[in-house]
């Protein structure tokens, strides 16, 4: 029979403290239902939200050991033979304001989804009455971002959203893009695509951390890939980040190898790349930024060169 | 959800709360989960929706189509968190395209042979004409069907219907309805006040004023005026507590509500029992698992629907499949024991790639809490309370209005009754969507034929006052049974007096002990003080509202002496027709319940010998 | 040991130290590295957001190189290893896809299909799976300097493709530096993000980050960082002064390749290791 210490964070009445309490661990006990047990034999105060408990609702997400979880459906003893400890620590979804022990404020997730106009807006073609059309290799495309429960166990550890939310989103919310934005009976991508730059797209850190935490394999850092790629196919992306991944992509094509002596000038622009120039001078005097090195091409270009086109023919 | 506020209007919040505070009342807010004018006391809503699952989303989506009508969304979560989410299989309606045989009318008889003829046929008839239109405009509103070659949505046959007409997304077509709904509020701007706890609906001498709830965030009490009022709280299941598929958040809220204004509880003994929830904690695997194909399996590998419905076998109606795994378990064929006791669910046949196409949730569920894979073993499941049929009476389906001027009621929580005594698979979305857009449509009908506000604010301050002392008292308690106490013994008194099988004598001694729980509840211990965010006060409301539909079951179910679709007596085990054919009232008055009858409507389909 | 070994752009240009001193620490260690003839830039997550399938097909290309070497493929930088294993892990699951880009790369002329017979691993993990390496070989203990480990996003997430070690509780880093002498610091940033791929994208931020990761190894007690990654590296090495700046921190760290690290404890001096080319705290590299 082992017991397990779950040190919760508290927060009520602005007044902050970790009490500690003992579960003893039974087989299958979720998260949750540790949750559940305090609540009802220990502690009534201890407040979380749930409903469904079958990881479909979203309600229960939390950080335990600083990584969130979805606590239906996570077994705690999963968790103990992670962090290889009978402690864990318990806290509220990281990146969201705190109103009441593991509660947390959603109303400023929201508003922020608003800003990339997160509905179909249908074609022409189409109608109340008669429905859509949709092609079965269509439906392939956007059908896995559908599943999003809004639970926020990807932003909880986002670095992005950690050093500064305001120009950034939630990665749900770029979730909710590409799925829009790849839906075929949409009539403007366009339009959600450009909302979605605006927004703050290509300032991602591409850490994975939303990838790893989404409990229903959405993989929304590979969504923010999408969402950049059809921008960028939209060619109407003039932003650094746009310009950025262009040029090592050009790169590729053009030498095989990353030239990095010329990566700022094709990301900023010769102005803003000129700031650089103290920041550059510090990096030539210990070699590690030569203006005058020649990137050699690769032996195989034209080869790669081929493979490069005959893919983005093939994409179209 | 945010506003632009004047000076004018901070200098009047200001005042308000501050004068609020000095009277020890009110509590500091807590961000924007409430709109500025309703913590200000400012509007008077023309429509006010309780419930933001399906059909309080999308009755709130129809009055939003009336650019000068003022509507909300009150909810006592966020939203997209409600049961609606759950729902798995699909939402039936005829359109053809998968079936080109399919036909209104016969969905229609197969809605009424599945409620076992309790439900009202002119609803249904309403109800089937509507459902296949509802689908063509939820893909309109970007609702992600599973496709067919034509382009079409997809439309798969589910347990009791005899043609293929459920269009559905993988197997969660409730999430997807929820979001789906939820992207069109925020696309048109819809209200929400979040996170507060329906606590009354006033309407003394008929008259409906509006609404008082608790703030969850800051504690105050806040009354909400309003000309009509939608309840689209969803279901009860949670009087069975653990033995149910429903989320913590079914505790009847509306249900209650209604029965204390005077507003009838129609068939409360008809819940359905769904036949394949996991063993080991009531999470409903997906009728669609039956509907492509697993087979239900005793412990000696029979597959034994063959005995109880042989020509439907596992897609028979819910009831049947339920009252059949019941009684296997009874009989000794079941596997485990006691609480624990099961029979197999199998999908071994089935090829993988289909599995983890179309029923990715139920193989994700298995292996997750049962440890089962089924592509390789067979699952143990038993019956969980799944669906209310019954709830809040309806008396007119082509607006959703009951017996009180104003008040509508829609989804789960209403009982119109399309259901009757059994509801298919699939037909619960449908009827969301059908009757949440009927019932914004008849309440804003409503409002614009009585254009003035016809409540009184006096009876609404009062009975917030009176809540704000409740609050205080009941949180103040130290001594006397817990409320987890009360609410596990009331589980346990209902899933076993009445449960799946039900006889007199047990559900008398039922009738007893929830009146002694309800009279304990008068004295129990909520166990926190705190006025933020107090979800211990939140969960002893809801075991209050159970405790009040729960002597409804027993006393409907005492009623009705006979068995039909959802309710087995098993000392009256045959249909009786000739003196049940009718529906069943639960009325309370103060704290007095009485019971009446009420027809069934019949229109073309009479009642026949039920057998699949 | 054999292996294809794949550099990475930077290890030929701004990170050539961590090019020179994996050679010479594979070598002491008798693990063989065969350059993959020919490699191009694994596209840095950068080209994966231009055109998928052209960066797909690079890759797959990449691959088939060190398939047709008949040897297991070893990375060492981050980046590099998730965009291979990534591409690997596509390849595999999809044959449709799979049939697609073999079908471009042979339009294009290359010469082999991509096959899957290949394993990508990074040099970190390889040390792990076989501490047996390094037996006898220590030379010169580190003298227990406190070492932060800093693991790099791409090595550890996402777990379905980097699946060496639980990316939320890895040990990796901290068995090895025990073995060469060191003592890990735990610090809170131990597994954050350096920010090194959204640079022009999100500068504030990121130089607000790059200091804070050294602020606070600095205070766990760590004398010296350590990454596996050349582009952490380089984040925390070439920008730590603005990180300062932007955090009002004084905390100076010498941030070493993991590579050059084994290097001190196998003898090798600070010139063998190219500690010349550091940007940040150089003279407090001292063993």
């Amino acid at each position: 029979m082992m017991i397990i210490t779950l040190q919760i964070h508290r927060f009520v009445d602005e007044k902050n403290w970790i009490q500690e309490y003992k579960v003893e661990l039974k087989k299958g006990m979720t998260i949750l239902e540790g949750f559940n047990e305090i609540k009802a034999k220990q502690d009534p105060t201890l407040s979380f939200t749930s409903s469904c408990r079958s990881s479909i609702c979203g309600a229960c997400a939390v950080r335990v050991n600083d990584n969130a979880e979805l606590a239906c459906e996570v077994l705690l003893e999963s968790l103990v033979n992670r962090y290889k400890t009978n402690t864990l620590v318990v806290k509220p979804l990281g990146n969201f304001r705190v109103i009441r022990d593991l509660i947390v404020d959603w109303d400023p997730k929201y508003e922020k989804m608003k800003k990339i106009d997160p509905v179909v807006e249908p074609k022409a073609a189409f109608s109340p009455e008669k429905g859509c059309k949709q092609s079965i290799e269509d439906f392939d495309k956007y059908k896995k971002y559908a599943g999003c429960i809004l639970c926020g166990s990807c932003v909880s550890e986002c670095n992005k959203s950690a050093l500064n939310e305001k120009d950034f989103l939630d990665p749900f919310i770029f979730v909710k893009a590409a799925k829009i934005t790849a839906d075929s009976r949409d009539r403007s991508p366009a339009d959600h695509l450009r909302a979605v730059v605006q927004a703050g797209l290509w300032k991602c850190l591409n850490c994975q951390e939303c990838t790893a935490k989404c409990p229903k394999d959405l993989d929304p850092a590979g969504a923010i890939e999408k969402l950049k790629a059809a921008s960028i196919a939209l060619a109407s992306d003039g932003s650094v980040g746009a310009n950025h991944a262009k040029a090592i992509y050009n790169d590729i094509y053009t030498k095989g190898l990353l030239d990095e002596s010329k990566l700022a000038v094709q990301s900023e622009g010769i102005f803003s790349a000129a700031l650089r120039v103290p920041t550059a001078y510090r990096l030539m005097k210990v070699g590690k930024l030569n203006m005058f090195e020649k990137i050699p091409e690769n032996k195989e270009i034209h080869q790669i060169r081929q493979l490069i086109d005959i893919a983005e023919k093939e994409d179209k | 959800m945010s506003k632009e506020i004047s000076r004018r209007t901070f200098i009047k919040g200001g005042v308000a709360v501050g004068a609020a505070l000095a009277a020890g009342t009110y509590f500091k807010w807590e961000g924007k989960n409430i709109p500025l004018d309703v913590r200000e006391g400012n509007v008077t809503y023309d429509v006010l929706i309780i419930g933001s699952g399906g059909a309080g989303m999308r009755a709130a989506l129809e009055v939003a189509k009336q650019k000068n009508l003022r509507v909300a969304i009150m909810t006592k979560m966020v939203p997209t968190r409600s049961a609606s989410t759950m729902a798995q299989g699909g939402m039936n309606g005829c359109t053809g395209v998968t079936d080109p045989e399919d036909t209104v009318e016969s969905h229609a008889f197969d809605t009424v042979k599945g409620a076992d003829y309790l439900c009202d046929q002119d609803a249904v008839e309403y109800f089937t004409e509507m459902a296949g239109k509802t689908i063509y405009e939820m893909d309109y509103m970007g609702y992600p069907y599973n496709r067919q070659k034509d382009g079409s949505f997809h439309q798969r046959k589910m347990g009791g219907s005899s043609h293929a007409r459920a269009a559905y997304y993988a197997d969660s077509s409730g999430h997807a309805m929820v979001h789906a709904l939820f992207e069109q509020c925020l696309a048109h701007n819809v209200e929400f006040i979040s996170e507060c706890q329906l606590l009354e609906i006033v309407a003394n001498d008929n008259k409906f004023s509006g609404v008082v709830a608790i703030d969850m965030r800051s504690g105050n009490l806040i009354s909400i005026p309003a000309k009509s009022v939608i309840i689209a709280t969803g279901g009860y299941g949670r009087a069975y507590w653990i033995r149910t598929t429903n989320p913590y958040s079914s505790t009847g809220d509306g249900i209650a509500a209604a029965l204390r204004i005077g507003i009838p509880f129609k068939d409360p003994e008809m819940v359905q029992f769904h036949p394949t929830g996991l063993a080991s904690n009531g999470v409903l695997l997906s009728e669609s698992s039956r509907s492509e194909g697993a087979y239900l399996l005793n412990k000696n590998n029979e597959r034994f629907m063959q005995k109880y419905a042989p020509k439907q076998m596992e897609l028979a109606t819910r009831d049947i499949v339920a009252r059949a795994i019941e009684t296997e378990i009874n009989e000794g064929r079941g596997i485990g024991e006691g609480l624990h006791a099961a029979v197999y669910m199998d999908f071994r046949h089935i090829p993988k790639d289909i599995l983890l196409e179309r029923l990715g949730q139920v193989y994700d569920l298995s292996k997750r809490f049962e440890g089962v894979d089924i592509a390789t073993q067979p699952v143990p499941i038993r019956c969980s309370c799944h669906y209310s049929m019954g709830g809040i009476e309806v008396t007119d389906f082509k607006t959703t209005a009951t017996r009180i001027p104003g008040i509508f009621a829609a989804g789960e929580c209403s009982c119109i009754s399309v259901h009757g005594a059994n509801r298919l698979g699939a037909n619960s979305l449908s009827e969301v969507l059908v009757f949440g857009r009927t019932a914004g449509n008849g309440a804003a009908d409503y409002v614009k034929k009585n254009a003035s506000y016809t409540g009184s604010k006096e009876e609404l301050q009062a009975a917030r006052t009176k809540w704000q002392e409740k609050f205080a008292e009941a949180t103040q308690r130290t001594s006397g049974p817990s409320v987890v106490e009360i609410r596990d013994k009331m589980a346990e008194t209902m899933w076993y007096k009445a449960g799946v099988y039900r006889d007199e004598k047990q559900l008398q001694e039922a009738a007893v002990e929830i009146d002694k729980l309800r009279a304990q509840y008068q004295n129990c211990v909520v166990g926190d003080a705190s006025h933020t965010y107090n979800t211990a006060f939140m969960n002893y409301i809801e075991v209050g509202n159970l405790l009040e539909v729960s002597k409804a079951i027993v006393l409907g179910a005492i009623a009705r002496k006979e068995s039909r679709g959802g309710h087995s007596r098993k000392d009256y085990p045959l249909r009786d027709d000739k003196n049940f054919l009718k529906h069943t009232l639960v009325f309370k008055d103060g704290d007095t319940y009485r019971t009446e009858y009420k027809d069934v409507v019949i229109t073309k389909y009479p009642p026949q010998e039920r057998k699949y | 040991m054999k292996y294809a070994f794949f550099p990475g752009c930077v290890l030929k240009g701004a990170a050539a130290e961590a090019y020179t001193s994996m050679k010479k620490v594979t070598e002491a260690l008798g693990i063989e590295l065969v350059e993959i003839p020919n490699w191009t830039c694994c596209g840095a997550s950068h080209a994966q957001g231009v055109n998928d399938l052209a960066a797909l097909a690079v890759n797959a290309r990449n691959i088939s190189i060190a398939e047709h070497m008949g040897l297991p493929i070893m990375t060492v930088c981050n980046t590099c290893t998730l965009q291979l294993r990534q591409a690997k892990a596509r390849l595999d699951e999809d044959k449709e896809l799979r049939d697609k880009v073999n079908d471009i790369l042979k339009k294009a002329g290359h010469p082999y299909a991509y096959e899957g017979k290949s394993e990508i691993t990074h040099f970190l993990w390889v040390l792990d799976a076989h501490p047996e390496l390094l037996a006898g070989k220590i030379k010169q203990k580190l003298n227990g300097t406190k070492v932060a480990p800093f693991y790099g996003c791409h090595l550890l997430r996402p777990p379905k493709v980097m699946n060496h070690e639980d990316g939320r509780n890895p040990q990796s880093m901290e068995k090895l530096l025990r073995l060469l002498g060191a003592e890990p610091v735990e610090f809170d940033y131990k597994l954050k993000c350096c920010g090194f791929h959204a640079f022009f994208t999100a500068e504030h931020d990121v130089l607000k980050v790059t200091g804070k990761i050294v602020d606070n190894a600095a205070n766990a007690g760590a004398k010296m960082i350590v990454t596996p990654c050349p582009l952490c590296q380089m984040q925390l090495d070439m920008y730590e002064e603005e990180g300062r700046t932007a955090t009002l921190s004084d905390a100076e760290l010498p941030v070493l390749h993991l590579q050059q690290l084994i290097g001190f404890a196998l003898g090798f001096s600070k010139e063998d290791m190219g500690i010349e080319r550091h940007v940040s705290g150089q003279y407090k590299v001292n063993f």
